[in-house]
């Protein structure tokens, strides 16, 4: 290539020649010898090679480590488990989907394998295995928060469903873990696995029906229906005496907190069946309900029935008593009536006619108060069996009364003005803020 | 550059006059709620209105307020897919805050005085084709025909947008403000609140800003608003351009237990009821999109609407599913 018009830096002359003899090509001046410019060393491209090295054949893509031992992680939770071969490949299945997408590719390997376990429990529950989210969180040693949030998170990206699994699927499961066999311990304190099970398996059913059961965690309940179960099957006064702490330290069994109220309310439940046993002379008390644990499980439909009879009979009773007090009290005003009767008519299943005037009394007292906190009458306690946050509802603060607002009314310039300080307060507030500035820079 | 006050008036009436969101309740329950104030409280109170009403509704039969309609008024033909929509409307805004329980075979008068004086919608309606729209003196509630639950849910939580125009010093209205906190490394805005109505807002640089904590949508209007004089008396050219509702929150109580396990087998593809992680059963409904908490204890909490209309539409579909699970 001729290089017309190029003149050499160092000689100025214009005789420069296209050297290609050696294998970078150069510009030279034929007159003093100086290169004046010179090509590329290598002939690529710039910016590297068209096909990068990753995607070359040079290189076989090898699977991720971590996909992996993800998959290796949940074969070992399976069979740590004992679950079916089904259940495993459905989980391996599950893995492998999840782990491509977004939200668990780029992730710490915590919750890698918190997603291992929430394959095997997804897997679990769609083949109709028993497990609970707190099995698979003591597996993984988790909080049991963090593997829910990593399970809802998967259950959206795979967008498939798991069927609800029920507190009595779960219990002959729970129960074998107790260690509390003729090997383990004393005579006197050992049980039979299996006997022990179709109790705690009665015990939980009872719960259920008794509301006992729905929106509270399982496990606790389970705990709860063990322990009675076993209290109940041989009521000698070393079971009796034999705290829940002690219970499950003997069981070798991780004691739960809210077991001890789930044992009370089980109790009283009981209790209440209790009552209707025709050979019970005496009031049946929480001390006392544990022998007759078994006859109330053996016979509770009819106690059910019964109990629920009386329950009504108790009611009407209650309200004829009322409302002939109320019959004298002539001045209660018809609208009063018709409102209390709007107030309360939809009241659960268990309502009469009586309850409305019942509420009426109410209604009568609370005006007479004048009070704004009228306390709403609370149907749970009408009714034999209701979920005990019904009962022991929480006292909620009165709110305001809603005032009608248009949302276009006049806003006063005083009531904007208190929103806004004064020179003299923001020259304090300023003041404040820079000396606590410098004092925080003066400690660090 | 301090704008005229009166001049503000008008311009936030202006911006509010192009919503046409706004053109609906407003009239109908500032009227409605002037006849019947909150009751929940005192109950004994209520009855004397709701025969109050009664009396009233005489008077009230002939006109016939359409106001609260959907917006695509202009497509319905028939007269009477608009008063069916116009009863249920009326009954439900009327009633919203009352938090009256109404039966359907109520034993006493009160209601059945409503029944019968609002059932006839006046000779206007009738014989005119199409539906009048002028705003007109609301009806009295009806008792809807239909089979109704009778229960009103009761907004807890309005959450709002609006765009004030310009961008904002933070730190200039930190200090100026008494009632505003700003914390720039944990948030990048300033969070202020005022007393009445009762609500916070979040003010950014951009000059948009969030309001919430108001039980109604009039009351987060105006708290905004409030915001925005404020933000205004502080010297910025504060405006109030496209006020939206993203989020309103209501919370009732059906009475009765229900059973979410049964709920969960039978609705599984709209419920997610996991015990061991919440209490409650998420439902979401697809028509209208909404999202029900319900629990065991019979309290249902409704979110993500971004109408009033819509929350009463949930609880009304939900209301008869419940009541198939409730057992004893």
């Amino acid at each position: 290539m001729s290089a017309a018009g190029l003149r050499c830096p160092g000689c100025g002359s214009s005789n420069i020649v296209d050297d290609d003899l050696y294998c970078q090509a150069q510009l030279v001046c034929v007159d003093c010898g100086s290169v004046v410019s010179e090509g590329t060393l290598a002939d690529d491209p710039v910016g590297g090679t068209d096909v990068s090295y990753s995607r070359t054949t040079e290189m076989t893509r090898k699977p991720c480590l971590n996909l992996i031992k993800g998959l290796e992680r949940v074969k070992e939770i399976c069979r740590i488990l004992r679950v079916s071969s089904e259940i495993e490949d459905l989980a391996l299945t599950h893995f492998r989907q999840a782990y491509e997408h977004e939200s668990f590719i780029n992730v710490t390997l915590q919750r890698k394998e918190l997603l291992a376990g929430c394959c095997v429990f997804v897997s679990c529950r769609q083949r109709d295995w028993p497990i609970t989210l707190g099995t698979i969180s003591c597996l993984l040693n988790a909080d049991q928060t963090l593997v829910g949030g990593v399970y809802q998170n998967m259950m959206k990206i795979l967008n498939i469903q798991a069927p609800f699994i029920n507190v009595t699927d779960v219990i002959e499961a729970h129960v074998q873990e107790y260690k509390i066999s003729t090997q383990h311990v004393p005579e006197e304190l050992a049980e039979d696995s299996k006997v022990l099970s179709k109790r705690a398996v009665a015990l939980v059913e009872l719960a259920g029906d008794s509301w006992i059961v729905t929106g509270r965690k399982p496990l606790p309940i389970m705990m709860a229906a063990t322990y009675l179960a076993w209290q109940s099957l041989n009521p000698n006064k070393h079971r009796l005496r034999l705290s829940l702490d002690k219970f499950c330290q003997l069981a070798k069994v991780q004691k739960r907190k809210p077991a001890t109220t789930r044992i009370t309310e089980l109790k009283e439940v009981l209790c209440k069946l209790g009552r209707e046993l025709p050979w019970v002379r005496e009031p049946v008390t929480q001390n006392d309900v544990v022998p007759l644990v078994g006859d109330i499980l053996e016979h509770r439909h009819t106690l059910l029935t019964r109990a629920l009879r009386t329950h009504e009979r108790a009611m009407e009773a209650d309200c004829t008593q009322t409302f002939a007090l109320n019959s004298l009290t002539e001045e209660v005003a018809p609208s009063q009536i018709s409102e209390s009767r709007n107030q309360t008519a939809n009241a659960s299943s268990v309502v009469q006619p009586c309850p409305n005037t019942r509420g009426e009394n109410q209604e009568g007292d609370g005006d007479e108060n004048h009070q704004s906190e009228d306390p709403e009458p609370n149907w749970g306690k009408r009714v034999l069996f209701a979920p005990p946050c019904v009962l022991h509802a929480k006292m909620r603060r009165v709110e305001r009364p809603v005032q009608n607002v248009t949302g276009d009314e006049e806003i006063s310039d005083s009531e904007i003005d208190s929103y806004i300080r004064s020179p003299q307060e923001v020259r304090d507030f300023a003041q404040m803020q820079k000396m606590a500035s410098c004092s925080d820079s003066g400690k660090s | 550059m301090i704008m005229d006050d009166l001049a503000l008036e008008r311009y936030f009436d202006d911006s509010i006059a192009n919503d046409s969101s706004y053109l609906v309740e407003e009239d109908l329950c500032l009227q409605s709620s002037q006849q019947q104030p909150h009751a929940s409280s005192s109950k004994a109170q209520s009855s004397t209105h709701l025969s109050g009403g009664a009396e009233t509704s005489g008077k009230l039969g002939d006109d016939l307020d359409l106001s609260f309609l959907p917006d695509d008024l202009s497509n319905q033909s028939s007269i009477s897919t608009a008063a069916a929509a116009a009863d249920r409307n009326a009954a439900l805004n009327v009633l919203e805050d009352s938090g009256i329980c109404l039966e359907n075979n109520l034993p006493d008068s009160g209601a059945v005085e409503l029944q019968k004086s609002t059932v006839d919608l006046g000779p206007e309606s009738r014989a005119s084709p199409f539906c009048p729209m002028t705003p007109m003196t609301p009806m009295t509630p009806m008792t809807p025909v239909t089979e109704k639950s009778g229960i009103i849910p009761q907004l807890q939580n309005i959450v709002s947008t609006v765009n004030l125009g310009c961008p904002l010093d933070l730190k200039f209205i930190a200090l100026q403000a008494r009632n505003a906190e700003y914390n720039p490394k944990r948030f990048a805005a300033v969070i202020m609140r005022i007393r009445e109505p009762r609500t916070t807002a979040l003010i950014f640089s951009s000059g948009k800003m969030v309001c919430t904590g108001a039980k109604s949508e009039e009351q987060s209007r105006l708290a905004a608003r409030k915001y925005a004089r404020v933000v205004q008396k502080l010297g910025f050219p504060a405006r109030f351009l496209d006020f939206k509702i993203q989020n309103m929150v209501a919370s009732c109580d059906v009475c009765f237990p229900i059973r979410l396990e049964g709920l969960v087998l039978t609705h599984q593809q709209f419920s997610s009821y996991e015990p061991e992680l919440f209490p409650g059963l998420i439902y979401r409904m697809v028509k209208p999109r909404i999202v029900l908490l319900i629990f065991v204890s019979g309290k249902v909490v409704l979110t993500g609407a971004k109408e009033r209309a819509e929350i009463y539409e949930a609880f009304e579909n939900i209301y008869p599913i419940l009541k198939v699970f409730k057992k004893q």
